[in-house]
């Protein structure tokens, strides 16, 4: 009677799994869709995008628009430009994220929890509120106006608490022997932290470059704010200049759209692991 | 002895005092953070906020005058409020379900778990400038991916984005889709949740919904909270789609408070007005984050005491 019921069950189990594997195959499938319509009308004529009913596949592929597009969207210049400003930026943000998160994780002293305190405290001011004050004082204190410093300078300080909790996080993952083992071979804090922890805590780092890496790409009001020539415009802002000027040639619009996409696949398909396990370890408690 | 524990102990308080200042040599850019790029700013956008200036001249004080004309005259005050209220719910409240449905779903015995965790995660990777521009193109009125279903179903083209009333939540579908690092986080809460809880009460006859209530539920409440917090911080604070897509069209039906501040200090150069602006944001904020934190019970960035 017992094993009937267990039996039953696991049939019923069984079903359920496979309904809920076609839900979940039909929801992916929805969330792809935007990405491939984007992707297939980006290689199709501009006659064959308006004809009705639309074609899933592009009947030719045509990846001229991808040259046509680039005449007007200056891709290698936002290119340069961009990283101009990502490089130094996530440098920055990376090394100074690892100090502030190992002195949480690791060392003992006065005052820790208030300055932890206020750190979480800043996530509760936004963006918004800061950015008045700060434009004054980079343009008219310090006279940078026109400059990328202002969208550097900002990383020097670990990057935004997250970044900072997400190293806490993973360096309180790493048992403290090992720190004991490297200071009784007599190697400072210093060396211990970046010959031996920062090695072991490798999702961690990835994660936060990425995060810096994404959130500049993606900072277009800050970049519209301080960059007013031509010459230094990024990613963000030519592409929302391109599909302004271009509004009805949807297919360039859209072979742009990829172009600006495509580092952040190329991203993702590069730190996949440890990006699911650094975001898993930043939504942990402990 | 005395003299022994006296010795060991003045070693360990130097070797402490190392300590302390090594952590606040590393703290060095916290230190920076907080001051010159958090705090300060903050108190400095309360203190503009009593003055008029165009960002050349020599500001004027004026009291309470920006804050006494936003309320009383202002034509974006009462339509950025709204937006920005109702694009945050949509999007907390859409994001939060459609995170916790797929996390669900992919915790259960199904095959390549990897790769649909991988394909729901990716639009939270991709560049949202990109995004914004794609989804324009399939929110289009005439030729848009949207309406070319809506055409084979036999429904009515939408506006989608020209019309003021659907104009949020079609943003915030974008921002639903864009959500793949809270299912992350969810699917490692719920992997996470002890399995005799479960076995236990299976044992004790409840159902599924029974079981996700009562024991799936409370184990994650933490990862709930911290979902639901940073995705009402992200959405409240949102401007990109205004400034990539509608400029707080239409009629005013985007106008979120973030953009309206842009636009007063950096269009209108009315830096002082903007900084009121600015100001009730800031509380605006503080009181979303508050009553969210009142339904929390235990801390949620734990910095317990050793």
């Amino acid at each position: 009677m017992a094993g009937k019921s267990i039996r039953s069950r696991k049939k019923k189990e069984q079903i359920v799994n496979r309904i809920v594997l076609l839900v979940v195959i039909i929801l992916s499938a929805l969330v792809l869709l935007p990405l491939w319509w984007i992707f297939r009308s980006s290689l199709m004529s501009n006659g064959t995008l308006y004809a009705y009913p639309p074609s899933f596949i592009p009947h030719e592929w045509k990846w001229s628009n991808y040259t046509d597009a680039l005449k007007s969207f200056l891709y290698w210049k936002y290119f340069k430009n961009t990283f101009t400003i990502i490089i130094p930026a996530v440098s920055a943000g990376t090394i100074t994220a690892v100090f502030c998160g190992y002195a949480f994780a690791r060392l003992r002293f006065k005052g820790k929890k208030l300055i932890f305190n206020l750190c979480v405290g800043t996530i509760l001011l936004p963006g918004m509120v800061t950015l008045i004050p700060l434009y004054v004082f980079w343009t008219q204190g310090l006279g940078l106006g026109g400059t990328y410093w202002p969208l550097i300078l900002p990383y020097l300080t670990g990057g935004g608490f997250f970044n900072i909790f997400l190293i806490r996080q993973f360096l309180m993952t790493i048992p403290r022997e090992l720190d004991e083992a490297a200071a009784i071979d007599g190697a400072s804090r210093m060396r211990t932290l970046w010959t031996i922890l920062v090695p072991s805590i490798k999702p961690a780092i990835v994660v936060v470059g990425m995060m810096l890496f994404i959130q500049i790409w993606n900072d277009l009001l800050q970049q519209m704010i301080y960059i007013n020539d031509m010459e230094k415009m990024t990613f963000a802002i030519g592409l929302t200049n391109f599909t302004g000027s271009f509004g009805t040639k949807w297919n360039l619009a859209m072979a742009a759209t990829c172009m600006t996409i495509a580092p952040g696949i190329v991203i993702y398909i590069l730190g996949q692991k440890s990006f699911v396990e650094g975001i898993v370890l930043t939504g942990m408690k402990n | 002895m005395n003299k022994k524990y006296g010795a060991e102990k003045s070693k360990r308080s130097r070797a402490g005092r190392n300590e302390a200042r090594t952590a606040y040599l590393c703290l060095i850019p916290a230190f920076l953070g907080l001051t010159l790029i958090s705090y300060l700013p903050t108190i400095a956008v309360f203190i503009l906020s009593l003055f008029k200036w165009n960002g050349v001249k020599d500001p004027e004080f004026v009291g309470l005058g920006n804050f006494i004309r936003i309320f009383t005259k202002d034509v974006y005050f009462f339509d950025s409020l709204k937006a920005t209220v109702i694009f945050a719910l949509l999007t907390v409240v859409g994001s939060i379900l459609y995170s916790l449905v797929i996390a669900i779903f992919l915790n259960m015995k199904i095959i390549g778990r990897t790769l649909w965790r991988s394909i729901f995660f990716i639009p939270y990777l991709l560049p949202a400038i990109g995004i914004f521009t794609g989804w324009k193109w399939l929110y289009e009125v005439n030729y848009g991916l949207f309406n070319f279903v809506n055409r084979m179903l036999g429904l009515p083209p939408q506006q989608y984005l020209n019309s003021p009333g659907q104009v949020l939540p079609s943003l915030a579908l974008i921002a639903i889709w864009c959500s793949g690092n809270l299912i992350v986080i969810f699917l490692a809460g719920l992997q996470n949740v002890p399995r005799v809880y479960i076995e236990a009460s299976q044992i004790d006859g409840a159902n599924a919904w029974q079981r996700f209530w009562n024991v799936t539920v409370p184990s994650i409440s933490p990862i709930i909270f911290y979902n639901l917090l940073t995705a009402l911080i992200t959405n409240l604070q949102v401007v990109t789609p205004s400034l990539a897509l509608t400029d707080g069209g239409p009629q005013n039906a985007s106008m979120f408070m973030s953009y309206v501040i842009y636009m007063y200090a950096f269009v209108k150069k009315k830096m002082g007005y903007a900084a009121a602006y600015a100001a009730i944001f800031f509380v605006l904020v503080g009181i979303f984050t508050i009553i969210l934190f009142a339904t929390q019970k235990t801390a949620l960035f734990g910095e317990e005491d050793e």
